[in-house]
């Protein structure tokens, strides 16, 4: 469980408050998408739920631990264990096979075990088995953000995390992207958290959390569309702008 | 990280063998260098030392001072000369060569000494003269301590032993007097008439102060010839270990009035040059590798500014600062380690085929070859020259890309 205490985030000087303090929680095992006007301060969001960034004010508790009581040694291990990350640009490494980009986190935990059979599982699972060797040039787009997500699933992450994973994809490529997402939300129970501008892709979320102006102004349910709440809801904070 | 520091190198290969090759050139112009000087100097040592002593015990020459002699004959009164006693006292001579040569041979670093008696003479031979010095000894002990018998062109060093006013010669003084083995010669300490002396053998070592004018005979000869029996100038002593030398001399320098000198004392002004050498290899040894130095800095750098998302990625993975440190100063380790060796294979072959060069010199019986040291410690300190150099070179760079925030990179790349 991710719980979000009146966090706050300014950048510059004097301080732009980008995010102007935000209460929110996201449960166990939820699809959360963060959707919002580029600018609305959504991705500096879910870089604070994911510990990237720190906030300004305010505090993001993961699991009950306080991120910001943790050291860096137990920040990494945490990223390491719990959390995978897909981006925009899914920056793979190009030196490695698209296998070898896959095990990569592996390399940090110091058990020996081996985790190929679970990465080919995974790539078969995204329909790129047959490209393994292939080096990250040698992919197209679509096929790069499948291994990035791989990569991202690899140690069997509680959260997923993605940065407008389909922003480079075209639209067909997008899709499949979000039913992988789906599909790792329900098979595996993985918590997963994205950040898309896409209503479309937005709506294949559980949860909208509509973010306007560095406040969550609200939130959708999709599987309900028309239901456009703009009561609070426990655990949201909706404060007048 | 050593793997993914592996295939960052081999992914710019150009680059990697360009600075590969920067510090092979920096370590082999240290190895080739080093072993030039190095060879050269101690092939000077090695004839310097080994022909003479280690250590040399020799008698002071005391000057008269203008109150030496006051005390002697007017006791405690003024005195004012007019002409003030001067000059030597007396001939130099060591005062007890027995308890002296007695202490040498029960000193455990000491693996030989030799007595002699060393003066200055005219060696005449027809109408043609020259001034030498005649090294009186005996020519078993000489053999301890000196392995001038090596260098013989004729003859045996064991012959001046015989009866009968026997000498060896430097073959640049024979060439002078135009004498060859066997002829006889005669010998002049300005006390009394010259004296016969025959040749029985000719050393050249290629050292020219020596070659030129050496004369060794049996001690009891030389003695005779300089009217001073049973008198002995100078002890030369060998040691077991070279490096003693200048300790040795020092502790017994205080335990009798004799002037005792190591040989690198007595040839100050040759180990000057030889520090002097010194300086110059190593300061142009330096300059080369701080250009590759430069070089791996450069390289460095450029790979860290273009991969700075994939730290980013590697971060968000749970990498940590210290782990990205690691991998890019792996990378610059691993540089310097594989141009420091491929260097010191690249300087050994320099070395060796330098070493089959002839030069005019003249250079005794060791052939007249350049002589290459292929002393191990030059190639230790060329290899940790290269890696150390290396090791800093990367230090930076790779301190840089361990203190880049992941959400600095990512945001710094714009939404």
């Amino acid at each position: 469980m991710i719980e979000l205490f009146g966090v706050k985030k300014s950048f510059g000087d004097p301080p732009t408050e980008v995010l102007k303090g935000i209460t929110a929680e996201i449960k166990e095992g939820e699809m959360v998408s963060i959707v919002g006007r580029s600018g609305s301060g959504k991705s500096t969001l879910l870089y604070l739920i994911s510990t990237l960034d720190r906030p300004t004010a305010g505090d993001v508790v993961i699991d009950g631990v306080p991120v910001c009581s943790l050291s860096m040694k137990e920040l990494h291990r945490f990223r390491n264990e719990k959390m995978g990350f897909v981006f925009q640009f899914h920056h793979l490494l190009p030196e490695l096979s698209a296998l070898e980009n896959v095990l990569m986190p592996t390399l940090k935990q110091k058990k020996g075990e081996d985790f190929t059979p679970f990465a080919m599982e995974l790539l078969w699972e995204f329909g790129i088995a047959h490209k393994r060797d292939r080096r990250p040039g040698e992919l197209s787009g679509g096929e790069q953000q499948r291994v990035a997500i791989a990569r991202a699933l690899i140690l069997q992450p509680r959260y997923l995390f993605a940065d407008e994973p389909t922003g480079n994809l075209d639209s067909a490529n997008g899709e499949a992207v979000l039913k992988f997402f789906q599909s790792i939300h329900r098979d595996r129970g993985t918590t997963v958290i994205y950040v898309t501008h896409d209503p479309l892709f937005a709506e294949l979320a559980e949860r909208e959390l509509v973010l306007v102006d560095g406040l969550i102004r609200g939130e959708l349910h999709p599987k309900h569309l028309h239901e456009f709440r703009l009561d609070p809801i426990p655990g949201f904070e909706i404060r007048p702008s | 990280m050593w793997f993914l520091a592996v295939r960052h190198l081999l992914s710019r290969r150009k680059q990697t063998l360009l600075t590969v090759t920067g510090i092979l050139l920096g370590t082999a112009a240290y190895v080739v260098i080093s072993g030039l000087m190095i060879g050269f100097q101690d092939f000077l040592v090695d004839q310097l030392v080994n022909n003479d002593a280690h250590v040399k015990v020799s008698a002071r020459a005391d000057k008269l001072t203008a109150q030496s002699l006051d005390q002697a004959f007017y006791g405690d009164q003024f005195v004012s000369w007019i002409k003030s006693p001067s000059g030597r006292k007396d001939n130099p001579y060591i005062v007890s060569p027995g308890t002296w040569m007695q202490r040498l041979e029960h000193d455990p670093s000491v693996s030989g000494a030799s007595a002699q008696m060393v003066a200055q003479v005219i060696a005449t031979h027809g109408k043609i003269s020259s001034t030498a010095k005649l090294i009186g000894a005996d020519p078993d002990q000489q053999k301890k301590v000196s392995n001038i018998d090596d260098y013989m062109l004729s003859g045996h060093l064991d012959e001046i032993g015989k009866s009968g006013s026997r000498i060896v010669i430097g073959k640049d003084l024979a060439d002078t007097l135009g004498a060859v083995n066997g002829e006889t010669i005669y010998l002049s300490a300005g006390k009394a008439q010259p004296q016969p002396f025959r040749i029985v053998g000719i050393f050249h070592l290629g050292v020219k102060s020596i070659d030129e004018t050496t004369i060794i005979g049996a001690l009891s000869d030389a003695q005779k010839l300089n009217m001073t029996p049973g008198r002995v100038t100078d002890i030369a002593v060998r040691l077991h270990d070279l490096r003693q030398a200048r300790e040795m001399a020092g502790l017994w320098n205080l335990m009798a009035e004799e002037k005792v000198e190591s040989w690198d004392q007595a040839n100050e002004g040759l180990m000057s040059v030889f520090s002097l050498q010194d300086i110059v290899r190593n300061s142009m040894t330096i300059a080369i590798l701080i250009v590759a130095s430069f070089g791996i800095y450069n390289i460095l750098s450029l790979a860290i500014s273009h991969k700075t998302r994939e730290i980013a990625i590697l971060r968000s993975m749970g990498f940590e600062p210290g782990d990205i440190t690691r991998l890019f100063l792996t990378q610059g380790m691993a540089l310097g380690a594989i141009g420091g060796l491929a260097g010191l294979i690249f300087g050994y072959l320099i070395c060796a085929y330098l070493g089959t060069i002839e030069v005019s010199a003249d250079r005794g019986l060791g052939g007249n070859h350049l002589f290459m040291s292929y002393n191990l410690s030059i190639y230790f300190m060329g290899f940790m020259l290269a890696f150390i150099s290396a090791c800093v070179a990367s230090v930076l760079p790779a301190r840089s890309a361990g203190k880049m925030e992941p959400i600095d990179i990512i945001r710094g790349e714009g939404e």
